[in-house]
């Protein structure tokens, strides 16, 4: 396996100018990982997304010993005044971040809304990168019709603003799921927002990937490789998809903080995550009819949103820097 | 969909009328027949002494079904048509009962009914014309009663099931519905029923019963509306967004009695947020709330501390969970009954901002036929009894059995649906949610097809008859392919049999049968083909700059929007 990447090993100067011994040979993903280790912000940040997927994995423990209150147990006579209005926070464990339009736990609600917004944001992610990376890669070495075909099918799905294409489909499924003849996904399933989103984004990752791939076919160690009679399959996994891994691992944080939020966003707008499911999406849109009167009901998803999406961006960038300092990857929609 | 109620019958209503005729209409500058106008008393909006100008804008929750007149069948929908495409007959414009009366519209007076009510003769107005300048034929009525038929109109069943000739028409099995006679010399109509028909006077002011030019396409025009006669003219239509309400020019110098000209133009603009749109009325950046929604919790007590604008009306919705009884569970009666027993209405109605009257019989409080005892399912203020009720689903052998409530995403419908899915999986069903967005609910559950198992159903009376909501939500023939109001797809003969000797009983006549409509409401809740759980009133929100005192409430159509105008 060869590798080439766009990073410059970097020189000690002083060691260089004191005639002093070079240091060992190090690889890219181990000069990556040094430089990440001292981007000290982008591993706080890091650590705060870690610290809100740890919380939200820790839902069930905080329902059931805490709160003893399940995601979807209604209290209405206990939680909601006569004219429906949702207490707000209080010092108990039950309703410590007080409770929704139905008199539900919005503590419990929050850590079970963020499993889901993280799952579908990791689900999307996965369905992303590797669809991604197979199209790209397939559309860049092969070129011709093959490029062809992709590439236009590509644009076809840029060529929609995000959110109406999430919609659109977003409201198509929920009604008849997703019947894919083998397996049949129904439409309040949380696959369905991580379906919708993984297929939206992978013209944004597989553009790019499709890019340097074209670069890369051309390059010797692609010419030897043909050379030495490796197959079409083997040139692409195992001389140019490593050469692309790093352009892969920058983009997996982008398109994770992207897909919480769009599926915050088509949650909002009805279109994602399916009631009573909880997902900081829906919350935030439950949470709008409330206000001015229970703010807390959008306020406490919208932080949590923000800190989650701002954990992972911040260290995706660290991440960006440490891989390839040159690069200039961005999601724009 | 439509819901509603009034307590008094045809009978009283037509004595009403007249009296009020004998009174006269000094507002009045048709030349019609006098005995077919409404006093001014009835119809606050016809004073002349309110501020004419400017433009009001209203906040709607969802967009009309459509802004067709042969396709709607909403409250927002009535809303619109009831003041742009006038009917033979309509209902006073007029706040509280007095808005039940029917009064002459374009027909010159009150039908003449023979035949043991098996014929209703009228006669158009004369030299009447259409927004456009097109003069009115009486044979207009026939060709709009046959595009209502061929397009599917939501409520065609008042039309196939009593028009002798109407339901050959609508199977295509005649060219022309054979029980409507029209001469366009005279105006004169005659229309033959099937058999006597108490509401079919009612039916003849419905919204969507209406003359349009016989040049008006034979296809639904949701985004350029037919031509009408009435004050005020569609324009402007963004399906789904919004559309404007202009003052008909022409309509002031041939107004009808009793129907004023507008006043002001109107814009009407779609917030499916209900408190944005709430908000919007409070602080009087839109001028009218929609009256087929509910104040949300987060602003209730802000609202209902503005007395000079705001009042909650009775108008006799219903509220009620459907069933549908080709579907498991539901084909078993006992687990009907057990969801009967289980619905939390107290804790609905906590959601509903306490709008919500707890009840669960499907005719409301105030109409004809609403059942004198107690619920047999417990009292409808207390928690319910849920460990019955999961008893009576494991005796039915459906426990586990899954269950697709169906609903909409307005606020507080959502909530009370995802409050109805926690009941049944408490009960033992395996319940999950699917919601529909609000301007595709009530097409996509009444496509017979899609058979919704259960879900979220509301019914506003259309004229108070408890025939109308039987009519709709429970009778076997209304069952169709489309436009299908029956859910529960119940086909009772039990049902049958009583609302064929309920039918003919003239309005006039409807407190004499109340009794025999009791029973058959007892019967129908005992059977659980729909549990009803409760009675919601309608919320009359205006802005500052309008003159609240001026304005009409209709109890059937909601907000008259041809009596706004500026303080």
């Amino acid at each position: 396996m060869s590798t080439v990447t766009g990073t410059e090993v970097p020189i000690e100067s002083s060691a260089w100018d004191a005639g002093g011994e070079l240091p060992p040979g190090l690889g890219p993903y181990q000069l990556a990982w040094r430089r990440l280790r001292r981007n000290k912000v982008a591993l706080a940040f890091g650590g705060l997304f870690l610290a809100v997927v740890i919380v939200c994995l820790l839902a069930p423990v905080y329902a059931n010993h805490i709160a003893h209150s399940g995601p979807n147990d209604q209290h209405v006579d206990t939680a909601l005044n006569q004219f429906g209005l949702p207490i707000g926070p209080t010092w108990h464990a039950k309703f410590f971040l007080g409770a929704d339009n139905t008199g539900r736990d919005v503590a419990v609600r929050l850590l079970y809304g963020g499993r889901n917004s993280l799952q579908i944001g990791a689900e999307a992610t996965i369905i992303t990168i590797v669809l991604a990376t197979l199209l790209g890669i397939f559309a860049g070495y092969f070129r011709g019709p093959a490029d062809g075909l992709i590439s236009r099918a590509f644009e076809l799905i840029w060529a929609y603003p995000v959110y109406l294409l999430g919609i659109a489909l977003g409201v198509v499924l929920a009604i008849s799921g997703l019947d894919l003849g083998f397996v049949h996904i129904s439409g309040n399933s949380l696959q369905i927002p991580a379906i919708i989103i993984g297929i939206i984004y992978i013209p944004y990752v597989g553009k790019a990937i499709r890019g340097q791939v074209l670069g890369l076919r051309e390059r010797e160690f692609i010419d030897a490789a043909r050379q030495q009679g490796l197959g079409h399959f083997r040139i692409m996994f195992g001389e140019i998809l490593p050469n692309v891994a790093s352009t892969i691992v920058v983009f997996i944080p982008l398109i994770m903080a992207n897909a919480i939020l769009t599926e915050a966003g088509l949650s909002f707008l009805g279109a994602g995550v399916r009631p009573p499911n909880p997902s900081w999406g829906t919350m935030i849109g439950e949470g709008i009819g409330l206000l001015p009167a229970a703010v807390h009901t959008m306020l406490v998803p919208g932080i949590m949103l923000v800190l989650c999406v701002l954990g992972i961006n911040v260290f995706g960038d660290g991440l960006r820097d440490a891989l390839d300092p040159r690069a200039k990857i961005r999601i724009e929609h | 969909m439509r819901k509603y109620k009034t307590p008094l019958g045809t009978a009283v209503v037509v004595a009403m009328v007249l009296a009020v005729a004998a009174c006269g209409s000094s507002s009045s500058k048709s030349s019609a027949s006098s005995a077919s106008s409404t006093s001014s008393s009835t119809a606050g909006g016809s004073s002349s002494s309110g501020k004419s100008g400017g433009t009001a804008t209203v906040v709607e929750g969802t967009f009309p079904q459509s802004l067709d007149p042969s396709i709607d069948f909403t409250t927002q929908g009535g809303e619109v048509h009831w003041l742009t495409h006038l009917g033979p007959y309509s209902f006073a414009h007029a706040t509280g009962t007095a808005g039940t009366q029917i009064i002459p519209s374009m027909a010159q007076a009150l039908p003449t009914v023979a035949d043991g009510g098996k014929t209703y003769t009228f006669t158009l107005r004369p030299g009447l014309k259409y927004s456009d300048g097109t003069p009115v034929k009486a044979s207009d009525l026939t060709f709009a009663i046959e595009r209502d038929l061929k397009l599917g109109w939501s409520a065609a069943s008042f039309l196939t099931s009593t028009i002798a000739g109407a339901s050959d028409y609508a199977k295509g099995k005649a060219k022309t519905i054979s029980g409507i006679t029209t001469n366009d010399a005279s105006g004169k109509t005659t229309i033959h029923l099937v058999m006597p028909y108490g509401a079919f006077l009612d039916v003849l002011a419905v919204p969507g019963v209406s003359y349009l030019p016989a040049s008006t396409p034979m296809k639904p025009e949701p985004n350029s509306p037919p031509v009408g006669f009435g004050p005020y003219v569609i324009k402007n239509v963004q399906s789904n967004v919004g559309f404007d309400l202009a003052i008909n020019p022409n309509y002031a110098s041939q107004a009808i009695p009793g129907i004023p000209a507008g006043k002001m133009n109107v814009n009407v603009k779609v917030e499916s947020n209900t408190t944005t749109e709430a908000s919007d009325v409070l602080n009087n950046s839109a001028d009218v709330f929609d009256w087929g929604d509910t104040i949300p919790p987060a602003l209730i007590q802000q609202v209902s501390q503005q007395k000079d604008r705001y009042k909650a009306y009775e108008t006799n919705k219903t509220f009620y969970w459907f069933l549908n009884t080709t579907q498991k569970p539901f084909t078993s009666t006992l687990a009907r009954q057990a969801v009967a027993y289980a619905v939390d209405r107290p804790a609905l109605a906590r959601i509903g901002s306490g709008a919500l009257v707890p009840g669960c019989f499907l005719l409301p409080p105030q109409m004809a036929g609403h059942p004198t005892g107690s619920c047999p399912y417990g009292n409808v203020n207390a928690t319910p009894d849920v460990a019955k009720a999961k008893q009576m689903v494991q005796q039915s052998g459906m426990a586990g059995t899954p269950v697709t409530v169906w609903a909409e995403n307005r606020q507080p419908r959502l909530q009370w649906a995802e409050n109805y899915a926690a009941t049944l999986n408490a009960i033992g069903f395996k319940a999950t949610l699917k919601t529909i967005a609000d301007a595709d609910y009530f097409s996509t559950i009444e496509t017979l097809k899609n058979h919704p198992q259960t879900g979220f159903a509301d019914w506003q009376q259309d004229f108070p008859n408890p025939t109308d909501f039987y009519q709709n939500l429970v009778d076997a023939n209304a069952i169709a392919p489309v436009g299908n109001s029956n859910y529960e797809e119940v086909k009772d003969p039990h049902i049958q049999s009583e609302l064929a000797a309920l039918y003919p009983v003239q309005g006039n006549q409807i407190n004499t049968a109340a009794s025999r409509w009791q029973a058959l409401d007892s019967y129908v809740t005992s059977k659980a083909y729909v549990v009803p759980y409760g009675y919601e009133s309608s919320p009359e929100f205006l802005s500052n700059r309008i003159d609240f005192g001026k304005v009409v409430f209709s109890p059937l159509e909601g907000n008259d929007f041809s009596s706004l105008q500026l303080k």
